[in-house]
């Protein structure tokens, strides 16, 4: 007899609306109120757990909201083997959660087994692309299923890469059938850190295989006479970010969307608005593909 | 077709940027200097750039800690606590995309420091605290009703084993951690620690709304502790000098918590699990 697995939760893809970041501060009162927000989304490594509040709190809410796996440690693109320990939990919350999407990073993390949990950029080179698909395969086949590759900010570009941002995903995508998460605010962040033509990025990233996409808000610091922006995600979306988001929505179509807001978080209310906001601009857009 | 330098490959690359994260002190400006030559100059220094994500590995190791020990950060101040947990990183890296376990070797890395500064209470305290992180992720079984205990015929007492909830942690220590703890939560008085509370023995469980800490006399702890070990009723009353008529007291706390998850009988484990699980 095959494998036969029932499902816990309500099944079917998250919808092109706009969805929310689950934070632990907004996880009980969520629960209590039950907001009419479209979806959730959760750092997959925060459960990773075998128990516990957390857990618990997102079982609840499982129930009522389609959910969106997102991790932030796997560091895909290193050089030195995936970690199959923790491969192996994120295959364990899938199987858990059962989430609809399941996303990680066009980064790498990790080398000569030191960890900096942080988002680290890759050259856009062809040895890179090469590297990352293979790795993006890897995953996929563990897994037994595609995930979404999400585009980074980055403070810096290498003098080596020899394609565009959008040249390098595009590539990945092709080489290794994964989806794309596009995010609106790395995309504005790296055009004022790097130059990076923003408008043109938007115009460029294969359509089809965009599946969701991300907005947050941004820190601008000042160094000598330059702007840095830092994706601290800790403030409201910007409206130099909601225009370029109008943008890509206009092109791609409805996409569902997530209000990130990861430091500094506020009220859930807050949260909320943002996402009726996002929820405004998809109406928009699925009246104009009409 | 151009052939690429060495330097330029990704693993290359990867190990120039480890290298800058990694490094402290005036190793670091070689390493920063290293990966700022494969870096695009556009106006703004390339090193400058580079320290963004030092700062990032840095903040991200140390906020990981912050959120584990956060009494302890309370009691030592932010720069000492800062300072601690940088030297902690030099010694003890991430070895992990997830950065919960990160804490895990923490208390016993302070030890040595606190206690030479007057301190040592401070790497008990740590490790209550992380004993909460274990028990906050740890699995929480249905609880055992206390009429399965009754089932159990009175000649095989002592022999009976209770099986505890595995997210349970004990922690002894001959100073008032739990009155430390207690003061730097929500509904604590936030006030120093009174040193002359002397020892607190404490049995961290987790309930539906979150943690919760019962501070127990030794010889209530040690029971439990003995029973957490395995070891059988009788024993764990032996070896915890627990007087007998305190121990109907003991087994409905136990059970009121619920905390028994299941009942261990020599010769009959395989059919009692069944049956009373």
């Amino acid at each position: 007899m095959g494998d036969v697995r029932t499902a816990r939760f309500p099944g079917g893809p998250i919808p092109a609306r706009a969805g929310i970041g689950l934070r632990s501060a907004h996880q009980d009162e969520l629960v209590a109120r039950r907001l009419a927000v479209a979806w959730l989304e959760v750092h997959t490594e925060n459960y990773f757990h075998e128990g516990g509040p957390h857990l618990a709190a997102l079982e609840r809410l499982r129930e009522h909201y389609p959910l969106s796996l997102h991790g932030v440690g796997l560091g895909l693109g290193s050089v030195a083997p995936l970690d199959p320990v923790y491969l192996a939990r994120v295959k364990g919350a899938i199987e858990h959660f059962e989430p609809a999407l399941v996303s990680e990073h066009a980064c790498w993390g990790h080398a000569g087994g030191e960890h900096f949990n942080d988002l680290l950029p890759l050259p856009y080179t062809e040895e890179a692309v090469e590297h990352l698909a293979a790795r993006v395969r890897q995953v996929q086949d563990f897994l037994g299923r595609q995930i979404l590759v999400e585009n980074l900010s980055s403070y810096f570009a290498y003098t080596a890469s020899s394609l565009t941002e959008w040249d390098f995903l595009s590539a990945v995508v092709e080489r290794s059938g994964c989806g794309l998460l596009l995010d609106v605010n790395n995309i504005y962040v790296n055009s004022i850190n790097l130059g990076l033509d923003a408008e043109r990025f938007i115009a460029s990233v294969p359509a089809g295989a965009v599946q969701e996409i991300h907005l947050a808000g941004h820190r601008r610091n000042h160094v000598g006479t330059r702007d840095l922006l830092i994706d601290d995600h800790g403030s409201a979306v910007c409206p130099e970010v909601w225009t370029l988001y109008q943008r890509a929505i206009t092109r791609l179509g409805p996409v569902p969307t997530l209000i990130e807001w990861d430091t500094d978080v506020p009220a859930l209310d807050v949260l909320v608005a943002e996402a009726r906001k996002a929820d405004s601009f998809l109406e928009k857009a699925s009246e104009l593909a009409a | 077709m151009n052939s690429r330098p060495e330097a330029a490959t990704l693993a290359h690359l990867q190990g120039r940027f480890a290298a800058a994260l990694r490094e402290s002190g005036p190793a670091s400006e070689a390493a920063i200097r290293q990966l700022a030559d494969c870096i695009v100059d556009d106006g703004l220094e390339p090193a400058r750039r580079v320290q963004v994500y030092r700062n990032n590995a840095r903040a991200m190791f140390e906020g990981a800690l912050e959120r584990t020990y956060p009494v302890l950060r309370r009691q030592v101040g932010d720069d000492q606590f800062a300072a601690l947990a940088q030297g902690y990183r030099a010694e003890h890296p991430s070895r992990s995309g997830d950065l919960h376990w990160v804490g895990e070797k923490f208390a016993s890395w302070i030890a040595p420091r606190v206690a030479a500064d007057g301190r040592a209470w401070l790497a008990d305290l740590a490790r209550l605290e992380w004993a909460c992180e274990e028990t906050i992720v740890g699995a929480r079984l249905p609880p055992l009703a206390p009429a399965e205990l009754a089932r159990v015929a009175p000649e095989m007492l002592a022999e009976v084993g209770l099986v505890l909830q595995s997210c349970l942690r004990t922690v002894s220590s001959r100073f008032p951690v739990w009155s430390a703890w207690r003061a730097c939560q929500v509904d604590g008085s936030g006030e120093p620690v009174d040193l002359a509370l002397g020892a607190q023995h404490v049995v961290v469980t987790c309930g539906d709304t979150g943690l919760v800490l019962h501070s127990l006399p030794e010889d209530q702890f040690l029971f439990v502790t003995a029973l957490a070990g395995g070891a059988p009723l009788g024993s764990a009353v032996e070896s915890a000098a627990l007087d007998v008529e305190a121990l109907p007291g003991m087994l409905a706390w136990l059970f009121g918590e619920g905390l028994v998850t299941a009942l261990r009988i020599p010769a009959h484990d395989f059919a009692l699990d069944r049956e009373l699980e």
